[in-house]
């Protein structure tokens, strides 16, 4: 599977600046490849970690597995119903108190009202905000805005699960709550894949690991053995900022 | 293995399988409902009178022309005050579905980038938003054209198939705005200059009947033309409106919203890039 796409150089393409551009034989759009000859399959019961640096393809792969982009080459099968957490409180709007934020990025995670209505307590707790749930999300801090939408997405119950850098959450303790609710997801019959940066996580939440580096597949196997071919590629070695959420 | 199988392949310009397509957007219309109401309500955060400015909106305006046909004007012709405020009730849903959905996609970024969902949904909540504002102008008639003496009659139930062609007019130009926006981003700029001239060449400020016949033939072109005329019709002078009004109004709100859907479905695959 492949994944290349023109793509506006102008942030924001607009009349005034392709009527500036007449005759220069500037050009508007870029060709990005962005994903190359990936093949990769991922069973239920797999914890599946993907590494690389940045610009290495690894969001642009969560977004064509779960059908956000088309791919340009290739093709994908998808047994189950996928849940996404490629960004946190997606859907939320912060005028909104964060009860009606739960409601808001629920449905906007694709659940049905009666289940977040059963499931309302338990994200009010998780996220421990207590009182504030009441509150307009304009109030929150960056910290309690990202316990509440980690704690919405969290609760939905997918076949298959993919978490992109959506673990470095609010303070130490609300991390490790994190990384314990995924490792709670890891079941026989659910698929999850999981992009980090923080290799000691990778190396203690998956049973796989594939690693990328500008878009193509470099490495797929024992997460241990991947994850050292990585640091002797990119010459980090086992420093801690190579291990932790940074 | 019962588990539901997706399979993504290139994009080609075409429609997606339009039965998933409508089972994913009807599975998600509480989405929509809660995504209207959270946008509805953030326009008005912040303010003394909150969700009251849903009425207060309209009760101005039409005070404003009450000033101005009644005050200054010095006219007592209580038809062509009906005709003015009703006329730009009906007005506002269409001009606010086009306002809603011009940057809808746009706007919409973060959501498009991190879940696969149905993007109509992102216009039709714009739509939605516009029919919830134009509910309490409805009410607000109803007393004022009460107040005015205006008549009643049965032909007074043609409002419903006029209303339901202004909502299919108003969604169809949300979905192709959005859609057009994304690739060309002055459409949003451009869009008060169209719907002040659409505002202009309707029948608000004055009445189809005032307008030569000449003119008229060139009416065909504006979508908005007959459909206001047999609003006023129905509305003011609580009579039936023309067959040729009907037909005219929805032969445009049916080929807006085809042509619309059809430009916006099979190009949603692409909007994820192109944000």
């Amino acid at each position: 599977m492949g994944l290349t796409y023109t793509t506006s150089i102008d942030k924001r393409p607009t009349l005034k600046a392709r009527l500036k551009a007449l005759g220069r034989g500037k050009k508007h759009t870029r060709v990005v490849r962005a994903l190359n000859e990936i093949n990769l399959d991922v069973n239920y019961g797999t914890v599946l970690g993907v590494i690389g640096s940045n610009g290495a393809g690894k969001s642009s792969l969560m977004r064509v597995i779960s059908g956000i982009v088309p791919p340009s080459q290739g093709r994908i099968e998808v047994y189950g119903s996928v849940s996404t957490l490629l960004a946190l409180g997606v859907g939320f709007n912060p005028s909104m108190t964060g009860r009606a934020n739960v409601y808001l990025g629920g449905l906007a995670a694709g659940m049905s009202r009666a289940e977040i209505d059963e499931q309302f307590d338990a994200i009010a707790d998780f996220s421990e905000l207590g009182d504030a749930i009441d509150a307009p999300m304009r109030t929150y801090s960056s910290g309690m805005y990202a316990r509440l939408a980690f704690s919405v997405a969290a609760t939905v119950q997918p076949d298959i699960l993919i978490v992109d850098e959506a673990l470095s959450t609010g303070d130490a303790h609300f991390k490790e709550k994190s990384l314990n609710r995924i490792k709670e997801l890891r079941t026989a019959d659910r698929a999850l894949i999981l992009v980090s940066h923080a290799m000691a996580t990778i190396e203690d939440v998956c049973n796989e690991v594939a690693w990328l580096h500008k878009g193509k597949l470099m490495a797929r196997g024992n997460p241990t053995e991947v994850i050292q071919q990585y640091r002797e590629f990119i010459q980090v070695g086992k420093s801690a900022a190579a291990n932790e959420d940074v | 293995m019962s588990a539901p199988v997706s399979i993504y392949e290139p994009f080609r310009a075409g429609l997606p399988p339009l039965g998933s397509y409508l089972r994913s957007l009807q599975a998600r219309r509480s989405f929509i409902a809660e995504f209207s109401r959270s946008e509805l309500r953030e326009q008005n955060y912040g303010s003394v009178f909150g969700q009251l400015w849903l009425v207060l909106n309209p009760l101005l305006l039409s005070g404003v022309y009450f000033l101005l046909i009644y005050i200054i004007g010095g006219h007592s012709d209580s038809t062509r005050y009906g005709h003015l405020t009703a006329s730009l009730f009906l007005f506002y849903l269409i001009s606010n579905s086009l306002s809603g959905g011009v940057k809808s996609i746009t706007a919409g970024q973060r959501l498009i980038l991190n879940t696969a969902f149905p993007r109509v949904m992102l216009p039709i909540s714009a739509a939605v938003v516009a029919l919830f504002k134009f509910v309490p102008t409805l009410l607000v008639f109803f007393v004022m054209r009460t107040a005015l003496g205006l008549p009643y009659s049965w032909q007074m139930f043609w409002a419903i198939p006029v209303i339901l062609i202004a909502l299919l007019m108003g969604l169809g130009m949300a979905i192709l705005i959005s859609c057009i926006n994304v690739y060309f981003r002055d459409i949003a700029s451009f869009l008060p200059y169209m719907t002040r001239s659409l505002l202009y060449l309707s029948p608000i400020l004055y009445q189809a009947s005032d307008v030569s016949e000449k003119i008229k033939t060139l009416e065909v072109v504006n979508p908005l033309f007959y459909l206001l005329d047999a609003w006023s019709q129905v509305m003011v002078y609580a009579q039936a409106p023309d067959l040729y009004s009907i037909a005219h109004a929805f032969i445009w709100a049916l080929s807006i919203f085809l042509i619309g859907a059809y430009f916006f479905l099979s190009r949603e695959r692409d909007f994820a890039v192109r944000l």
